[in-house]
């Protein structure tokens, strides 16, 4: 008997330490909670212990989205069959791509070829981490920085520098659920509508059953940035010094926001907070969410969503003209000290060309970052009708407001706007706040 | 007989190098990934560090002085005390009882010791994915049961008791599988002997059981302690950035990881961490100390 138990003891042991070193390192990136799905979220189930370092002869690419691996891989292999190269497409999380992206630039071992982001490219560029392309794109007969989106462009230079070519663009929309727009009869939303129609609507959609709609509030581009600029606010100065959050005007978007939770017509914080809006209009629970294109896929392979909603371009202010689309894109990028840095270069510059995009749009992958190439996304799918987000790229897009070290601030917005949407505090009184807050920490920076 | 107490037999030699080379690789481990990044974060403490671990500057006690008036690390401090003091004793005491079941004759023993550990062997990534579903306000299977509508996970008065329950419901088959270990310890006499003198199973469990087994009990309690203290997965998959509770859910890991990597104030997390290296300390030190009242060595 005691021989049994202490058996026991050894292997449970035994497996406890097995889990316990599987896990350590990997649990806590692992199926991380979509903080902040700028780009769509994780998917990769396996847990990654290392990015993928540079090895001669083969080129190693790494992403974090799932969705646009098969797609993207594709487009790799026609560059692998001209060139003649081998290139692996690796998919990492998105919480694990920085932990790791950190630690391998860190360590002198990043990728080949990776998506760079908004909210770390500056730390990036300035501590020479990304290969310096400027003197290959002026050599380059293919590749002409006037060809893509203006703020994709300028969020990958530093000094005068390019450290990335544009790889996609998004934009913002609205998207809604036709059956209970239809239970409730209203009609669905179109270019006509203003935000306080869109408030009105909301109010109308909203019954024991289903809300109007579902703010976001850990997204700020898939929510109220938007409305923020549409109104004449602003979150960041154009030199990156000051807050807006205590302009009128921005003050007046938040409040519109807040209105609604306070009516009623949009989910308390708990609810959004357990339950992502997303997922609420997949089940049926909420009438409108505001999403980004990168959620196409998400809707596309969701059952009721397919058969139940639709997309419609985001309402204006005062007129269409301030009809705004918070835009972010990602940027191909190379290691600089990587082994196969003219490869890695041939296949950025393979992405980039216009054949590449247009390609990349046909798929499905996301929208290209090149103008004009885009029109194809439009059929990459049948079930919805994605002028609504296609559209938006004719808005006023502005890109996403950043700063060196955004996620400071960010966190920082997300955690004290927790008491406006609440209702513990008035949201005029919070948003000075944050301003106050913003300003202290981008004088930091 | 008498040997020079340096001088060693072959036999004894060949001992000392075969127990050398057995535990090195533990000792290397240890050395490399515990001991060593120990005094790093330490010496980390003292800096603000620059992106990529370039350009440290040497700031002193600011750190620590930051830390000390740094309302969210106390708060997070106490979020970890009211998880440690809720699953530890109650994860204890379950499964101090599901051991002194698991230990008599029943029918499917093997079968129960098994469903009672196999918590342990889950990912936590998986416990935490499905407990969060159980507890969703609005399609949680708890809530739906009971027709009620609580807000186990987003109300920041309970959100941390329904994480240390499931930290207790993890743990209990550990602790468990240690305490079974130890009861094989316990004569068999001693219970026929309380029995022939009138002693209810209750009064065998509270004089005779858990006296002999505090040692057992001891050594749970400190480890159980220390990985308390530690939490961290749980919270960190079930409460979103925004989620109402955060403030009240977040532990000193939970803040050092925010920090460290998701802000990439490395030098800052590290001081955090320091001061949660010197609360376990204290508290193990407090327990190895208390034990010499109600721990006995046989």
């Amino acid at each position: 008997m005691k021989k049994k138990v202490l058996a026991l003891l050894l292997s449970a042991i035994t497996v406890m330490s097995l889990v316990g070193c599987g896990t350590k390192e990997a649990e806590a990136p692992e199926a991380a909670p979509a903080k902040e799905e700028v780009e769509a979220p994780a998917k990769e189930e396996e847990a990654p212990t290392s990015l993928g370092e540079s090895v001669e002869g083969e080129l190693t690419v790494t992403i974090w989205d799932e969705g646009q691996r098969p797609g993207l891989q594709q487009i790799v292999d026609e560059w692998s069959a001209q060139s003649g190269i081998k290139a692996t497409i690796q998919v990492v999380d998105w919480n694990s791509y920085w932990t790791l992206l950190e630690a391998g630039a860190t360590g002198g071992e990043l990728p080949d070829v990776f998506w760079m982001h908004s909210n770390v490219a500056q730390m990036y560029m300035e501590n020479d981490m990304l290969l310096d392309l400027t003197d290959k794109i002026a050599a380059s007969d293919k590749i002409d920085l006037g060809n893509y989106y203006e703020g994709i462009v300028n969020l990958y230079s530093s000094n005068g520098k390019q450290y990335a070519i544009p790889k996609d663009i998004d934009t913002i929309a609205l998207w809604y659920n036709k059956t209970i727009f239809d239970e409730m009869g209203v009609a669905y939303p179109d270019d006509t509508w203003t935000w306080d129609d869109f408030a009105a609507a909301a109010k109308k959609l909203t019954n024991e059953d289903h809300w109007g709609y579902a703010i976001q509030p850990g997204n700020n581009q898939e929510g109220f940035y938007n409305t923020i600029y549409s109104m004449g606010g602003y979150v960041i100065s154009d030199d990156k010094k000051t807050s807006g959050f205590d302009d009128p005007n921005t003050i007046k978007a938040m409040k519109l926001f807040t209105d609604m939770i306070a009516e009623g017509s949009c989910p308390d914080l708990n609810t959004v907070s357990e339950t992502a809006p997303n997922e609420l209009l997949c089940a049926g629970k909420v009438a409108m969410s505001i999403n980004g294109s990168w959620m196409l896929a998400g809707y596309r392979d969701n059952e009721y969503a397919a058969a139940n909603c639709d997309v419609a371009v985001l309402p204006y202010t005062k007129d269409p003209s301030d009809r705004v689309s918070i835009y972010n894109g990602l940027g191909w990028a190379a290691a600089a000290n990587g082994k196969n840095t003219d490869a890695a270069w041939s296949l950025i510059e393979y992405l980039g060309t216009k054949e590449a995009q247009t390609k990349q749009a046909e798929l499905g992958v996301t929208m290209a970052a090149y103008k004009g190439c885009s029109d194809a996304w439009v059929n990459s799918v049948d079930c919805f009708d994605l002028n609504g987000h296609m559209q938006m790229l004719n808005a006023k897009l502005v890109f996403r407001p950043y700063s060196r070290n955004t996620v400071v601030w960010e966190d920082m917005l997300t955690e004290k706007l927790k008491e406006a949407w609440t209702g513990d505090k008035a949201v005029e009184d919070v948003c000075m706040d944050i301003a106050k807050s913003m300003n202290e920490a981008l004088a930091e920076e | 007989m008498l040997v020079e107490k340096n001088k060693k037999t072959p036999r004894e030699k060949s001992e000392t190098l075969w127990g050398w080379s057995f535990i090195a690789p533990t000792m290397l481990g240890l050395g490399i990934l515990n001991i060593f990044p120990i005094f790093q974060t330490i010496y980390q403490s003292f800096f603000k560090t620059g992106d990529f671990g370039k350009g440290n500057i040497f700031v002193g006690l600011n750190n620590y002085k930051k830390v000390f008036g740094d309302v969210e690390v106390w708060q997070s401090l106490w979020n970890t005390i009211k998880y440690a003091v809720v699953e530890v004793p109650i994860s204890i005491v379950i499964a101090l009882l599901l051991a002194v079941l698991l230990n008599k004759k029943l029918k499917g023993r093997s079968f129960f010791r098994t469903v009672f550990f196999l918590p342990m062997v889950a990912a936590p990534a998986a416990i935490a994915m499905v407990w969060k579903w159980l507890y969703n306000s609005n399609f949680g299977l708890i809530n739906n049961i009971f027709h009620i509508k609580v807000n186990w996970i987003s109300d920041p008065n309970i959100a941390i008791y329904s994480i240390a329950v499931i930290g207790i419901w993890s743990v209990i088959g550990y602790n468990m599988v240690l305490l079974l270990a130890g009861l094989q310890e316990v004569p068999r006499d001693y219970y026929e002997a309380a029995s022939l003198d009138g002693a209810n199973s209750w009064q065998q469990l509270l004089h005779i059981t858990v006296p002999l087994i505090s040692p057992t009990i001891f050594f749970v309690l400190i480890t159980r302690i220390i990985a308390a203290m530690q939490v961290f997965d749980v919270i960190y998959m079930i409460i979103d950035y925004n989620n109402p509770a955060l403030k009240k859910t977040e532990s000193l890991v939970y803040l050092f990881y925010k920090y460290s990597f998701e802000q990439s104030k490395k030098g800052y997390g590290a001081t955090v961490i320091v001061v949660l290296l010197v609360v376990i300390m204290i508290l193990t030190v407090i327990q190895l100390i208390g034990q010499k009242k109600w721990v006995h060595y046989n």
